[in-house]
Parts: C-alpha cells; structure tokens; sequence
C-alpha cells in the first residue's frame, strides 16, 4: 500500500473494492519495474534511490528489475552476463568506496558537522566560504610554484649584497627576504636550460594570466549560479516562514530555544508591518529621511578621511624609505610596519563605528538594515584599497628603483598585520566582551558572530593576495597559512564565546551577495590593478623578469616577432596580430554581447507573463476539479439509489457493504458545505505517482463495467 | 573492502547501497547505532532479515532528533504501520531521506508528510496551527495563529481551495533555495 500514501483509504471511499486496490497497485508497479529496466545501471539507481516508497518496497523493485533484466537476456547468454553483472558490481563498489574515502580526505568535514549543528546554517557559510577561497590560494600556489618558482630556484639569477638574517624579516618581509623567490625581484629575465628553451619571461606573464583568467571564469560562474538559485526564484511570506526556514540540523536545546523565539518575534514583526505602515506621519518621515541623509553623509566622511590619512601616511613612508636606500637600518625597517599598522586600525574600529551609527537609524525592513552595513563596510575597505593602489601605481615606481619588490613587501606586511589583528580581534571582540557580557554587565550579553564583518575581512583578505600574485608569486602560499590558521581561529572563538545568531537569516541570499563582492570590486579590481601594471607602467630597470623592456606586455610582442620569423608556426602570430591587436574585433564582440543581452531580456519579458497566465490557469483548473468531483459524487449517490431499489448482483455485494457504511458521512458533508467541494472527498492528489486524472478516469470505468453488468 | 563483517550479506549491503545515499560504511555505522538504542532487542547478525521494530519512544531519544520540534512526526512518517515502529530498513530510509545527497522532491513529498498532521494528503488550517504551535512554543495568542495561518494559506495556495495540496507545497518550495540545507540531519 506505499504507493499511495493514504491513498488506499480514499480510494476506498470512492467505493472500490479492495481488490480493486491492489490491482491498480500492481499494475502500477509492473510499468515501474518496465520503466526501470529499461535505462541503464546508473540511471536505474539514481531512479531507485529517489522512489518515494519505503526501503522493503524499493528493495523489491530493484531485485524484480534485475530478474527481468536477467530473463530478458535468455539462458545462452547466462554465462557472459553473469560475468558483467560481477564485474559492474565490483565497479559500483570500488566507486562508492573511493567516494567514502574522498568524503573522509576531505578537509575539515567533522568540524563543519560541528559547527553547523549548534550555530545552524548560516554561520556554517562563513566557513564554507573560508574553505573556498583557501581552495584559490591552495591552487595559486602549486601553479606560481610549479611554473615559475621551481625552474627560477634550479638556476637562480646573481644577487647582489645579501643581508644577514634578522628576525624582523618575518613582520616586515623586507631584508633577507629582499632577493628570495618570494618577490618580483629574485626573478630573472633569462632563460633557463639550452634545448627547450624555458624563457622566464614568458613563463611569468603566462602563468599569472592564466591562473587570473581560470579565477575569473570560476567566479563569474559561481555567481551566477548562486544568482540564479537564490534570488530568481526565491520567495518571502509567511508560508516560507512556517513551513520551509526551520533548520532540522540544529540539535543543540539552547540554540532551538533561540530560533523558536526569532520565529515568534519575526513572526508578529511581520504581522504588526502590516498594520504599522500606514501610521507613519510626514514629518516622521522627513525626520528619519534627515537621519538616513545625515549617517551616510558621516561614514562618507569617515571612510575619505581614512583614505586621505593613509595615502600621506604613505607618501610620509616612501619619503623615509627612499632616504636609506642602500644600507636600511633596524630602526627604518621597523617604521615600514606603521603603515600596514595603521591600516589594520582604520579596518578595525571604523565598522564598529558603523555599526554604532547604525544603531541610531531605524529601518523599516532588517534586510535593509544589513544591506546598508554592509555597503558602507565596503566602501570603506575599496577605498583603502583603492587608494593604496593608486599610491602603489603613481608614487612608488618613479621613487624607488625595484619598485615591484617594494609593492610585494607592502602587500606581505599588509597580510601579516592584518592576521593579527585578526586575532585581536577576536579576543577583545569575542573574547572579552564574553566575559564583560556573563560576569559583569549581564545587559550585555554574549556576542553574537557576526557573519557580514568576518566574511567581508575574509574578502578584504583575498583580494590584498590577488593584487599580489603579480608582486609577490609566493604571497598565496602566505595566504593559505592565514586562511589555515583564521579557520582554527575562529572555531575555537565560537565555540568559547558566541551564540547562535539571533536572527535566522536568509543564508542562502547573504551567500550570493558574498560571492558577488568577492567577484565585483574585490577581484576585477585586482584584475584592473595588474592589467594596469602590465600595461601600462614601465618595469624596473635592474630588477626582476622584465627589465629592459617598455612595458611588460612587450615580452608577449617581442617572442610574437620572433615566432613570426620562424615560419614553423604561424597561426599564433596570425591569432596575435588579427585578434588580440586589432580593436575591430573586440568591437564586434561587444555588439554582438549587447544584442544578445536585448534579445534575452525580451525572452525574460515574455516569460514573466506566461507565469501569470498559466496560475490562473491553475485556479481555473482547480474549479473545474471541484465542479467534476461534484458531479461525480451526484451520479455516485444516483446510482447508489437506483442499485438499492433493485435486486443486489452477486458481483458486487462487497462494494455494495462497503459503501453503505461511508454513505452518512457524504450526506452529512453534503448537508454542511453545500456547492463546496467536501474536504473529505480525497479523490485529490493522494501522492506523486498517482493524480487525481487517473482517479477519476478509473472511477468512470467502474461506473461502465457497472452499467455493462446492468445491461447484460 | 578489507575487512569483514558479519553484519550483513555482501547482496545486503551492495542493496542498501543501490537503494538509499549512504555507502556501505554509512550503512554499517547505522547499524552501530540503531544497535546501541536497544542492545537487548536489535541482533547484531542481520544477514537473515530478522523482523525487528523499535518503538516511537526509543527512536525519538536518539541526540539527533532529541531537541527536534518534529521529532515524533518525523519517525511517524517513516514508519510502516504510522504509529512510530520503525524497522531498521525504515530508520535507514529515514536518514537517507534527510541526508544532504537526497534530491529536493524526495525531501519535499516527505516535508509534506510530516506537516500533514492529520494525514488526509492536505496542510489545511489545523495542520498549519499545529505546525506553527511547535515552532513557537505556543507563545502567540489565538488570533496571531489564525491570522498567520490564513497569510500563509492565502500566500501558496495555488488553486483556490483554501488548504495546500502537495502541488501547492511543492511549488513553493522550488521557490527556497534554502530548504535543501535546512531539512537535513546529520547522523
């Protein structure tokens, strides 16, 4: 009886027999158990498995589906299928075990339960965010490595005065690490081995353009995907509320107690809106307006403040710098650390004068509220960042000689800093506002994680180690320590001191517009940076892979002119000089792009009023079920009336019985609803194999087989 | 692979595995655990297919579902006689179902079952009362459990007939991106 849930009880009310059942059941089965055998293996068990029927049942289908397989091949074949059944067997096992053990390999899994099942879905992101980006560095790394570090360590270019190994190289990156592999400057233009040729020049270019387009391209597609799944087709209300947001996973009794209370309180906040949004008087509204107008005016003010600190702050540093070129003392080293320092700080107390602003404004909507944290947040970082790169791209080349080299030590010191006060961060933030929170000022209470601020200095994060892949080839390697070192971090802070957030999220919404910053300012703003480095500025004269040349693209120009010499291969030249040269191209790309964005546009539009036409079909739809289901219970009584008043036929005492017994209750429901269907009528859907057309369609041919028997 | 177990016949196991989204080990550490809730009544050699039910009170005890709002209603739905009796190929069907490889209309139709307090293949008004019961701790008034009800009758239902078919249900979970993640629970 699992195929219908239930639905062996209504159809039992529609007055068929047992017997009837049971027949409909098997038949049933038999064009599943048809189905099945004929698609293959795999697809045959990702059929199985997603049966709606109990284990027994789904057990049985799959061993008649196999004997019928069996028969179907015949008894000459016995032999040779046996043998492949084996051996596909064997295939399946060895494959399910490689999967487990992938599954046990893969990192973190155990804390991620962990985690997910006390703090719930949402603060797992975070983390699952974490792992992903440390997956781009990770990947970063072994091609920075195996391409360019590798072959440069096997002949490693003549070094100028080393200088001795100081401890203060590990904050500062600068000294001993000066000439290593670890910057532009340990690079040399040459070439490497006699017969092939490995041309470092090329080698470099190639494997950061690589490594960025392959990151671009995974991104772009990430984000449209998360795009598509959680904002095209998501819906809000009530019914989401009730029946679709609770978070079975979460097994801990203090975080469902929690959740149980936002319910409630999101709950009456959304019923209260309702009646709250005609209140509000013109003049609350201009005053809240000029509180709106008033806190961004601030935090506008706040972040170009911070932008014009740290820019002369910068243009302070080079000044010092560029004094003690040659011989840098402890002392001059040491003062490189303000400026990363100070950008640490600025990074560190300004969200929280955000957020303190932000409590003083009041919003209608609290996806808004968090919307609005987060875009000031971002402003901020960018702003940092893009002042940073502009200092970085017009100051730093004309001032000092191995300009690269210095960039690529900025960016480490701006990493390691960073990862501490990381760290502080979570101890004062985490930390001690536990302690002050339980001990204390209850008032206070325990810290919530705040997911926007960590993922937003995860994404800040990023994009310092994307800008540095072109200064610094090894900086991911740095990257993936930090990310390695935050994850235990931040567990070990969670576990100690937050509860689960408060509010139970839209997880699956924040997600997307995670990767969507990530991609958006955070890498095509990396990806501008070095595209502008690369072709635009003039590489240093005395230091790294491309020096001597105009522009570090020329590297690509000057190997296209060597290449068209050789007459061996000429479609890269032709490639070089008709596509990536020549602007008409990108021209008709773009034209082309933009008419098929037009014309996809108009499809959405047509599409969107489909969707409203084919729910009022569905309404109608529901209509006319009532009104046939109606007349079927009216020709059911009829017949009932008249079969009653004549002689009872043998065939059909059973049915006769058993529909006397239900006859009250349709009269009573027809009593109470009149003109409506009867909530117990369940001739409705009774579960997803079979629908209510097949109900119907069996019911009609009852009645014929019933009246064929009348008139024999 | 390597080492043996007694457990189950090898035809079991490659079962097992063909028919839910667990592998063989997952299968195994069940066991583990559905032996561990009744030591006493679950025989540790299953190769003959005994016919063992724990009750609806043992399984609701387990960690996983202890704290779960839903608990009695899920194992309910699980279960061949509907009373909560679940035989150790129901307690794998259950955690198969709300593992995190099972797809979202194997997970839909069973969300279904579990809200459907009243069995009768609809959410009409008393189902979504009590639903909404479990999940605030009956702290809102009469009337604010009405009015929700009602707001979320009116919201998904499709075809007019003031109570959700699975139709209705199942569109509107195509429409939460969410609710694969949320319904699953990890064992």
């Amino acid at each position: 009886m699992s195929l219908f849930p239930g639905g062996g009880v209504a159809l039992g009310k529609l007055g068929l027999t047992e017997e009837d059942i049971m027949d409909e059941i098997e038949s049933g089965k038999r064009d599943l158990v048809k189905e099945l055998v004929a698609m293959s293996s795999r697809e045959q068990i990702q059929a199985i498995r997603v049966l709606p029927m109990c284990l027994e049942d789904k057990k049985h289908i799959r061993s008649q589906v196999h004997d019928s397989k069996l028969s179907k091949h015949g008894l000459q074949l016995t032999c040779f299928t046996d043998c492949s059944e084996q051996v596909s067997r064997s295939f399946r096992r060895c494959g399910a075990n490689v999967v487990s053990a992938r599954q046990a390999m893969k990192l973190w899994q155990g804390t991620m339960k962990e985690v997910g099942g006390k703090f719930g879905t949402s603060v797992l992101s975070y983390f699952i965010f974490l792992k992903w980006l440390l997956m781009f560095n990770v990947f970063s790394f072994l091609i920075n490595f195996g391409f360019v570090t590798v072959p440069q360590l096997i002949q490693p270019p003549n070094k100028t005065a080393a200088v001795g190994f100081r401890g203060l190289e590990l904050l500062t990156g600068a000294g001993y690490f000066n000439q290593t592999v670890l910057y532009y400057g340990g690079y040399s233009n040459g070439t490497i081995g006699n017969e092939p040729v490995y041309d470092m020049q090329l080698a470099y270019f190639f494997t950061i353009a690589a490594y960025l387009v392959l990151c671009a391209v995974s991104l772009i597609y990430s984000v449209a995907r998360s795009f598509q799944k959680n904002f095209v087709l998501s819906t809000t209300g009530s019914a989401w509320r009730l029946l679709c947001s609770w978070d079975f996973s979460i097994t801990s009794e203090k975080a469902i107690r929690q959740r149980k209370n936002n319910l409630r309180v999101q709950l009456k906040e959304s019923l209260s809106e309702r009646s709250q949004r005609a209140h509000i008087s013109t003049s609350a509204k201009l005053k809240q307006f000029g509180i709106h107008l008033g806190t961004w005016l601030i935090s506008t003010a706040l972040a170009l403040a911070s932008c014009a600190a740290i820019y002369y702050l910068g243009l302070y540093n080079l000044e010092v710098i560029k004094d003690s070129q040659d011989s840098i003392s402890l002392l001059t080293e040491a003062s490189t650390l303000l400026l990363p320092f100070v950008v640490s700080l600025i990074n560190l107390i300004i969200p929280l004068l955000y957020s303190l602003i932000n409590k003083t404004e009041k919003y209608s909507n609290p996806r808004t509220q968090i919307y609005v944290i987060i875009l000031r947040n971002v402003f901020l970082k960018m702003g940092i960042l893009g002042i940073l790169c502009y200092y970085w791209m017009y100051n730093v080349p004309t001032t000092i000689s191995c300009w690269e080299s210095f960039i690529g030590q900025d960016l480490y010191r701006l990493v390691i800093i960073d990862f501490i006060f990381s760290m502080l961060e979570s101890f004062f933030g985490e930390f001690l506002h536990n302690v002050i929170g339980t001990r204390c000022l209850p008032s206070l209470g325990v810290p919530e994680f705040d997911i926007a601020r960590n993922v937003l200095d995860l994404i800040y994060a990023q994009t310092l180690a994307w800008i540095g892949i072109y200064f610094s080839p090894l900086l991911p390697l740095i990257q993936m320590i930090k990310l390695f070192l935050m994850f235990y971090l931040k567990k070990v802070s969670l576990n100690q001191n937050c509860q689960p957030p408060r509010r139970s999220g839209r997880a699956a919404q924040m997600q997307t517009i995670f990767i969507a910053l990530l991609f958006f300012p955070s890498f095509v703003g990396a990806l501008s940076m070095v595209a502008y480095t690369v072709w635009s500025l003039k590489p240093s004269e005395h230091c790294g892979p491309f020096q001597g040349l105009n522009i570090t693209f020329e590297a690509v120009a000057l190997w296209m002119d060597r290449q068209g010499s050789v007459s061996e291969s000429m479609w890269p030249v032709w490639i070089y000089n008709n596509v990536i040269k020549s602007e008409l191209f990108f021209y008709l790309i773009s034209l082309i792009i933009l008419v098929l964005i037009f014309f996809f546009w108009q499809i959405t539009q047509g599409r969107k009023l489909l969707i409203t036409l084919l729910r009022e079909q569905i309404v109608n739809e529901g209509k006319d079920k009532a009104f046939l289901l109606d007349k079927l219970q009216k020709l059911q009584k009829e017949k009932q009336t008249t079969a009653s008043s004549q002689r009872p036929y043998r065939q059909i005492p059973q049915s006769f019985d058993r529909r006397q017994e239900i006859e009250p209750d349709y009269d009573q429901d027809f009593e109470d609803l009149p003109g409506r269907p009867l909530p117990e009528e369940d001739t409705g859907p009774v579960g997803p194999p079979f629908t209510s057309a097949l109900i119907q369609a069996m019911m009609a041919r009852r009645q014929a087989e019933e009246e064929e028997e009348e008139g024999y | 692979m390597g080492n043996k177990q007694t457990i189950f016949t090898d035809e079991q196991l490659d079962a097992y595995q063909d028919c839910t989204f667990f592998t063989r080990k997952e299968i195994l550490r069940l066991h583990g655990r559905y032996h561990e809730l009744a030591p006493h009544l679950v025989p540790m050699d299953y190769t003959n297919d005994p016919d063992v039910k724990l009750p609806l009170a043992l399984i609701v005890n387990m960690p996983e579902l202890k704290e779960n709002p839903f608990r009695s209603r899920i194992v309910e739905s699980f279960s061949e006689d509907g009373e909560g009796n679940l035989s150790f190929n129901d307690f794998v069907d259950m955690f198969s179902v709300l593992s995190e490889t099972a797809p979202r209309e194997l997970k839909a139709i069973y969300a279904f079952k579990i809200y459907d307090f009243n069995t009768d293949n609809f959410l009409c008004k008393e189902d979504l009362e009590k639903t909404l019961n479990k999940l605030t701790r009956e702290e809102l008034t009469p009337e604010e459990v009405v009015l929700v009800c009602e707001k979320s009758i009116e919201e998904a239902d499709l075809d007019g007939d003031s109570k959700l078919s699975f139709a209705d249900f199942e569109n509107m979970i195509t429409r939460a991106p969410d609710f694969i993640s949320t319904f699953h629970i990890r064992i």
